[in-house]
């Protein structure tokens, strides 16, 4: 899991080659990346409640989107129980569905 | 089991709305509860609160929540009354009874292997989603990659 990860991170930017000079880059390939870690798995959420807007928010940006998981690096599951708690709150007007 | 189910109930009176008219709901709605056979668990006022977007013409209301246990008939007919009165500009009645009770497992089995570990004398924590493997020599699956 992880190491599929990381290669992804790695190779794939290559292979894109929108890494700028990563190529001959030998040790050092593409930009220094922090390993990104589930906020919830690293905080042992194990629920995540709809009418905690306040901590829903750093996950819809300032259009009021949800934020993908390939950006916070949240997993899959919580991603999934984040979506449902962002519709909710949604619903009670407790998050936008849209800004401007 | 049917009968174990617990809901939470979200409604949002308009700002008009005065104490004696959340209070009178709140009421409503627990007799309907009593009359379904259903079992009031807490109840919360969050007070006048900014909505994120305007509902109508409002835009800020009371928000109170109510949890209870019930059956599905219940949530429906507070559905339908909640709907009919003009005083809720919107409501959600949301099953949470087996999202907690999975909160509650996950939870309970993260506390039996941080146990586990401490009487094997291995590092605790460490990553925090590794249950895939059983065996105690995870930690060094970080092959050399480069």
């Amino acid at each position: 899991m992880a190491d599929e990860r990381r290669s992804r991170g790695g190779s794939g930017s290559k292979t894109r080659g929108n890494g700028r000079g990563g190529e001959k880059g030998g040790p050092r390939r593409g930009m220094f990346r922090r390993r990104k870690v589930c906020k919830f798995c690293a905080d042992k959420v194990d629920y995540i409640d709809y009418k905690d807007a306040k901590m829903l928010l750093p996950f819809v940006p300032e259009r009021a989107k949800i934020l993908p998981r390939r950006i916070s690096g949240v997993c899959a599951m919580h991603q999934r129980k984040l979506q449902t708690a962002i519709m909710r709150a949604r619903q009670l007007a407790l998050l936008p569905y849209s800004t401007d | 089991m049917s009968q174990a189910r617990q809901y939470e109930l979200v409604y949002i009176m308009s700002p008009d709305a005065t104490e004696q008219d959340v209070t009178d709901l709140h009421a409503q709605v627990e007799a309907i509860i009593a009359r379904y056979q259903g079992e009031m668990v807490r109840t919360e006022n969050w007070g006048r609160r900014r909505l994120a977007y305007r509902i109508g013409r409002h835009r800020e209301g009371t928000y109170v929540l109510e949890v209870f246990k019930g059956t599905g008939e219940l949530t429906k007919e507070l559905d339908r009354r909640l709907k009919v009165i003009d005083s809720v500009i919107r409501h959600l009645c949301v099953r949470v009874d087996e999202e907690l009770r999975l909160a509650e497992r996950t939870r309970a089995r993260r506390e039996a292997e941080t146990q586990r570990r401490i009487a094997r004398g291995l590092p605790v924590g460490g990553r925090p989603r590794r249950s895939d493997d059983e065996g105690g020599d995870d930690d060094q699956t970080d092959r050399a990659e480069v």
